[in-house]
């Protein structure tokens, strides 16, 4: 046992340039699947969540711009009078926005503020950030992700220029920067300003992009997803309902798809380190097929010849793999590159679960890259690969 | 002397697992780089064919994109002061009143939807937009329910061929009638669906108008209507139809990024495994090359060589990759993305540019060269009497 360790040692370290080479060659792609999937969990995070709330998203049937009227809110509550299945209707009005001088865009939206609340139960904010809100008509909830970006703290005066009407720069106090947020990029703030702002300006008020439905049970969402577009179907503003999660997915889709394009992208790369790691294993067995003969004909079973190769494969790969995954992991955990913003979606959390796979992904190209040298060691005919020596 | 290029050529053929496992790392690398630079060199040749200099479009200020944009009547007569404006051959001012809506059609290729932008126009757009030109049927009648179709969203949006019913509406129950396609030199226009500003008004019951488009009678002359426009006479924002258009790319400098991240990343792994595969030849033939400096082969050569048995490699993979990437970009040609600013969808063909070739190109070169170089120093460093003494 010992001299297999010492052998598989000597192995590695014989030649070194060609195992940093390969340790690079496996590395690098690994690093790449780990930071593609990353951002593919990112996502996968956000539409769980979406899930798991439990909400209808109610919007205007020929296009999610146009808006509904505020009135429909009453209509889906009368829905449910008792009010324990339908425990919350939040009409919410995307209007967009940037900072003066400033063109990152920032998805604000103006909420009813009565039914946030328990409509939007993950934000979790604390009993004193619930009574600011409630409490002052400029109240903002600022997501962690533009918070972090533009530095707004709780407390800080805030100014947004919104993209749609009134188009001119409001004020905000900053109430909550909501760091459980699953959705961090979104900022919210209290619809009944909005309104009265609207009204200043002489621009058409009361007006809804999307209602948010808080359902009781995964049952009372698919009865009253149906029964909502029931209600107002044949009326001037007919609805389209969907599960949260669906709604949010066809937003992702429409934005060059990309959890599925950077999957498709990690599988290429994997591939490409196996084929790597594979023209070692092949250029070392070739190297050394008269010690592997040697050593079959000093009594060593085709068995031990196998496992050699195949342990030295899977070292060098776990090696190449583990550099990997723990770079993007030190990057994105513990330098300023934690804050960096995947456009739109999220921001680039590298999990240790993540780098924990593709650790198993560089044992798994270890075996695959082994499998025919190794293959090739056991079967060898130890007369025939003596002979064949210069 | 430099060695003959068929021993390069003979030589990867001793080592086809070797050779054809470097092959493939580059080809998969090629593709995924020219399929990605497609992207990004369809999107921009979409949004840069789109505009005119000479065409200002006025947006309400603080508005990012038209259909964010209001616009009231009054505020768009006060943009007909504006100096410079050109003048048609009837004498009509050039200014053009567009109201941006937008109706959810089904996909064709895949489920799902899409938020494709609807233009209500004056005949007077048709000579501002002079690129926009029919190519089947006929031009919507005013006063009817007819539309016609941007032949990119009629390829890829359901309900849009000829003849055929498209609802919409802000209540989705007015029915076009589809009566003709155009074209527009592949702008961003063809995925927009066009009709009579007056019946698009009604049917989404909108008083008002999303941009205002004013054309000056030459491009130099613009920057002065811009001004008069921001100024305190209008106060509505303008901007060249170019840098609108130009500003809507911004998506793709993100995709640019996130490329050129993953791409050096990718070659740089390349660049090793092609080294090691080169160090292995170099390696397994140092008494040949021991043999050929003792005939005379100048260190020079034997670099050449190698490096050349490099480039061999990676130019040919290059080759290979590319035209992967040509099948796969023609099966995926027809994309389209939902801008964060205009909320419609904006349709785009995957585009192998000159530029996307070149760049492979040159990516390949790059580690060929540079992953086959250290090795061709190292053998041409072979200590000649050592090397054959060993043997």
């Amino acid at each position: 046992m010992n001299l297999r360790l010492i052998y598989l040692y000597r192995n590695l370290t014989r030649n070194v340039r060609r195992t940093l080479l390969t340790c690079a060659a496996v590395g690098l792609p690994i690093m790449i699947y780990v930071l593609s999937m990353s951002v593919v969990h990112g996502v996968d995070k956000f539409l769980e969540n979406s899930a798991k709330q439990l909400r209808i998203v109610v919007t205007q049937k020929t296009s999610i711009v146009n808006p509904l009227p505020q009135g429909h809110r009453r209509k889906i509550e009368a829905l449910d009078p008792t009010q324990q299945r339908l425990t919350a209707v939040c009409g919410v009005q995307w209007i967009g926005g940037q900072r003066a001088n400033d063109p990152t865009p920032l998805s604000l939206m103006a909420a009813d503020h009565d039914s946030f609340i328990p409509a939007m139960p993950e934000y979790q904010l604390t009993p004193s950030e619930i009574e600011a809100w409630q409490k002052d008509r400029q109240a903002i909830i600022v997501g962690s992700g533009p918070a972090g970006q533009m530095g707004w703290k709780v407390g800080d005066r805030i100014s947004i220029v919104p993209t749609l009407p009134p188009y001119r720069a409001m004020e905000f106090h900053v109430v909550s920067t909501a760091p459980d947020a699953p959705d961090n990029q979104s900022i919210f703030f209290r619809k009944d300003f909005l309104d009265e702002e609207l009204k200043k300006d002489g621009f058409p008020e009361g007006l809804v992009s999307f209602f948010f439905v808080k359902c009781a049970s995964k049952k009372d969402l698919d009865d009253f997803r149906q029964l909502i577009d029931t209600t107002f179907a044949g009326s001037l503003d007919e609805t389209r309902s969907l599960d949260e999660k669906t709604f949010m997915n066809e937003f992702i889709a429409q934005q060059f798809d990309l959890p599925r394009n950077l999957a498709i992208l990690s599988g290429l790369t994997v591939f490409v380190a196996i084929m790597a790691a594979m023209n070692t294993m092949s250029m070392n067995f070739r190297d050394r097929i008269a010690e592997m003969a040697t050593l079959k004909s000093l009594g060593f079973s085709g068995g031990f010849a196998f496992s050699l190769i195949q342990t030295e494969s899977l070292l060098l790969c776990s090696l190449g793999g583990l550099i990997g995954a723990m770079v993007p992991f030190i990057l994105f955990t513990f330098t300023p590159a934690k804050d960096f913003q995947v456009p739109l979606i999220v921001t680039l959390v590298v999990e240790m679960s993540t780098c924990l796979k593709a650790l198993g992904i560089a044992v798994f190209i270890g075996v695959v890259a082994g499998l025919w040298p190794s293959w090739l060691a056991m079967r060898m005919h130890v007369v025939r690969a003596l002979r064949n020596l210069e | 002397m430099a060695l003959p290029l068929t021993y390069n050529w003979r030589n990867l053929f001793v080592r086809k697992l070797s050779t054809s496992l470097t092959f493939a790392v580059v080809t998969i690398i090629v593709a995924v780089l020219s399929i990605l630079l497609s992207f990004a060199a369809g999107i921009n040749e979409s949004l840069r064919s789109t505009g005119n200099p000479a065409n200002i479009i006025v947006l309400r200020t603080g508005a990012t994109a038209e259909s964010t944009s209001i616009i009231n009547q009054a505020e768009a007569n006060r943009v007909l002061q504006a100096p410079n404006i050109a003048q048609d051959a009837n004498g009509r001012a050039m200014v053009s009143q567009e109201l941006c809506a937008q109706t959810t059609l089904p996909r064709k290729d895949v489920r799902g939807i899409a938020n494709v932008a609807v233009r209500g126009v004056d005949d007077i757009a048709f000579i501002l937009h002079k690129e926009v030109r029919l190519t089947e049927g006929r031009m919507f009648e005013p006063g009817k329910l007819e539309v016609i179709v941007g032949k990119a969203a009629q390829e890829r949006y359901q309900h849009l061929g000829m003849g055929e019913v498209v609802p919409m509406g802000r209540s989705g129950d007015r029915e076009y009638k589809v009566v003709g396609v155009f074209e527009s030199n592949g702008s961003a226009m063809e995925s927009e669906i066009w009709a009579a500003r007056t019946n698009i008004m009604d049917s989404f019951r909108r008083q008002f108008v999303s941009s205002v488009v004013v054309q000056v009678k030459d491009a130099s002359l613009a920057r002065e209507a811009v001004g008069y426009i921001q100024g305190p006479a209008v106060r509505l924002k303008a901007k060249t139809e170019t840098e609108y258009y130009e500003d809507l790319t911004s998506k793709t400098r993100e995709i640019v990024i996130l490329t050129s991240v993953l791409i050096t990343l990718m070659g740089i792994g390349a660049v090793f495994a092609v080294a090691n595969t080169m160090y292995a030849a170099v390696d397994s033939r140092r008494r040949e090359i021991a043999m050929l400096r003792t005939i005379g082969f100048l260190r020079r050569s034997i670099i050449t060589a190698f490096v050349l048995e490099s480039l061999f490699i990676c130019m040919s993979a290059c080759l290979c990759g590319l035209v992967v990437a040509a099948l796969v970009s023609g099966m995926i040609a027809k994309q389209d993305f939902l801008s964060d600013t205009t909320w419609t969808v904006l349709a785009y063909d995957l585009k192998m540019t000159p530029w996307t070739i070149g760049v492979a190109l040159a990516l390949a070169a790059s580690v060929g060269v540079i992953g086959g170089l250290a090795p061709a120093l190292r053998a041409s460093r072979t200590r000649i009497i050592e090397a054959l003494r060993k043997a």
